[in-house]
């Protein structure tokens, strides 16, 4: 290395070596690399007005079982969890636990002082003691996944056949329709997934989601339609996706509280479809997870089930 | 009386080499035996990591991308209001080209009977940008997907996809099963 031009070339090559190394280093380490020039941003559809948050996160009761579904009455929050039917009040003291013979999938109270369990494809109806009073037959291929009553029937959302099933009093069918009205433009309950959703509102009206169709939709208890609404839209003032509303549940005033799958929100909407208020916004559950299924009490707080955190969360409008 | 034997440092050194060997000759068979059974292992996706993040579009060393769009046919909703294949903001719901979300039309949309319509991937179009499976998962069941197709790979040791995957939704599965197939593991949406 006696020759100066010799060294002075090494520590070139030296250099331009190490320019290179310092700049992939730097062209591709997280946080220096290009932007994504094929960039969908779908966060947009998560930020909302704050005009449309009227609601705040006032409880929340944890549970010690994976929840399958709740329905609120007579002041306690009842959960199908587990194998197990548990009553817990609104401070989250447990009122009763009672274990059952297989996995529920809906609950309800259906009147006259009775819980309606789903259990997969069949009912059972229970006291307030937890105490199984009759059970339906098994229905083949079903796969119940809503249940709501009035006036001594049953109505029963059967995912699986894609049609309501109407129980009498003994706990047999009487009747079922899978929501086609004889008109040619209007079509059966459309399921892309098996979220199908029923429930009475305090007017003693039969409403039944069509996710398919982005759509409520009113039924006597006949099965003849009488009225839906419908917002299709990917923006917050509708529904969207393959299949949303997933859940619903009614105000004491009628609207609706409905919460959606996908960019996961609940919201407030009126009787003849508006968007009124946002319960929870997207950021309020993580992503990648299921849709809570809702309630209300007779004072119009929200209740979440939280499937995936487990708990029960209260929202009380603002 | 039969005097014991005893073994001296360089008998025992030697055997211990012996030992050794025999192991390190075992390890060696071993591991190539496991690597035999195991067959050739392939880069593929796994598509719950993934984030969508384009550089499977960008960063790939083939023009276009071995990385490619694929549909869970099982999964899907058959959605007329298609997440994956509708713009933001689409005028209407039609095939009209400022309506598509795909930069470049490699989805066919194609009425089936009323409310449904299937969604067909153009492999040849794909360019595996991931629009399509950020709108499906955002808005639907998520049934569009990307997955690095091996009959358009040609398996480099360090895939440059996954070099700067910030998931690290990218590893080497077993080649004789190359896919991650949503429908076949995913859960209830």
């Amino acid at each position: 290395m006696r020759n100066p031009l010799i060294t002075f070339l090494v520590f070139l090559v030296t250099l331009i070596i190490l320019a290179v190394v310092i700049a992939d280093y730097m062209s591709t380490r997280p946080g220096r690399r290009p932007p994504n020039p094929f960039a969908y941003d779908v966060d947009e559809f998560r930020l909302l007005s704050e005009d449309l948050l009227r609601w705040r996160e006032t409880g929340q009761i944890r549970l010690d079982t994976t929840p399958a579904a709740m329905a609120y009455g007579e002041g306690n929050i009842f959960l199908a969890a587990g194998r197990e039917l548990q009553v817990i009040d609104m401070q989250g003291r447990r009122i009763l636990r009672k274990q059952l013979p297989s996995t529920p999938t809906a609950i309800a109270l259906t009147g006259n002082g009775m819980i309606t369990l789903a259990l997969g494809n069949y009912l059972v109806l229970l006291d307030y003691e937890g105490n199984i009073t009759d059970e339906s037959p098994a229905v083949d291929n079903g796969r119940f996944t809503s249940v709501a009553g009035s006036n001594g029937y049953i109505f029963v959302a059967d995912a699986a056949r894609r049609r309501v099933l109407i129980f009498n009093d003994l706990l047999e069918i009487s009747d079922e329709f899978a929501g086609e009205s004889g008109v040619s433009d209007i079509h059966g309950f459309i399921l892309p997934d098996s979220h199908f959703s029923l429930a009475i509102n305090p007017e003693n009206e039969l409403w039944i989601t069509n996710p398919g169709l982005h759509k409520l939709q009113n039924y006597t208890f006949e099965g003849r339609l009488r009225s839906y609404i419908q917002r299709r839209s990917f923006d917050i003032n509708g529904f969207s996706g393959c299949c949303n509303p997933v859940h619903f549940a009614f105000l004491p005033g009628g609207e609706f509280v409905t919460s959606e799958k996908g960019i996961i929100r609940v919201k407030v909407v009126s009787e003849s479809g508006e968007l009124v208020s946002v319960v929870a916004p997207s950021d309020k559950f993580e992503r990648g997870t299921r849709a809570p299924a809702v309630a209300a009490d007779e004072s119009g707080n929200v209740l979440l089930l939280d499937f995936d955190k487990n708990m029960v969360r209260i929202f009380e409008p603002v | 009386m039969e005097r014991k034997k005893t073994k001296n440092r360089r008998e025992f050194i030697r055997s211990s080499m012996r030992f050794g060997m025999v192991l390190a000759l075992g390890g060696v068979g071993g591991l190539a035996f496991r690597n035999a059974a195991a067959g050739k292992s392939v880069w593929q996706i796994d598509p719950f990591k993934c984030t969508w993040c384009g550089r499977c579009a960008t960063h790939c060393v083939l023009n276009p991308s071995a990385v490619k769009c694929v549909h869970a046919y099982e999964m899907c909703g058959y959605c007329d209001l298609c997440g994956g294949y509708l713009k933001v903001g689409h005028s209407d719901r039609s095939t009209a080209a400022e309506n598509q979300l795909c930069p470049t039309a490699a989805i066919n949309r194609k009425f089936i009977e009323e409310p449904y319509y299937e969604y067909v991937i153009n492999e040849d179009l794909c360019i595996g940008c991931g629009k399509c499976a950020e709108g499906c998962t955002a808005f639907g069941n998520g049934s569009m997907f990307l997955q690095i197709k091996h009959d358009i790979c040609v398996d480099c040791n360090e895939c440059s996809i996954a070099r700067v995957c910030p998931s690290d939704a990218i590893k080497r599965i077993n080649g004789p099963d190359p896919y991650l197939m949503k429908g076949d593991f995913s859960e209830p949406a």
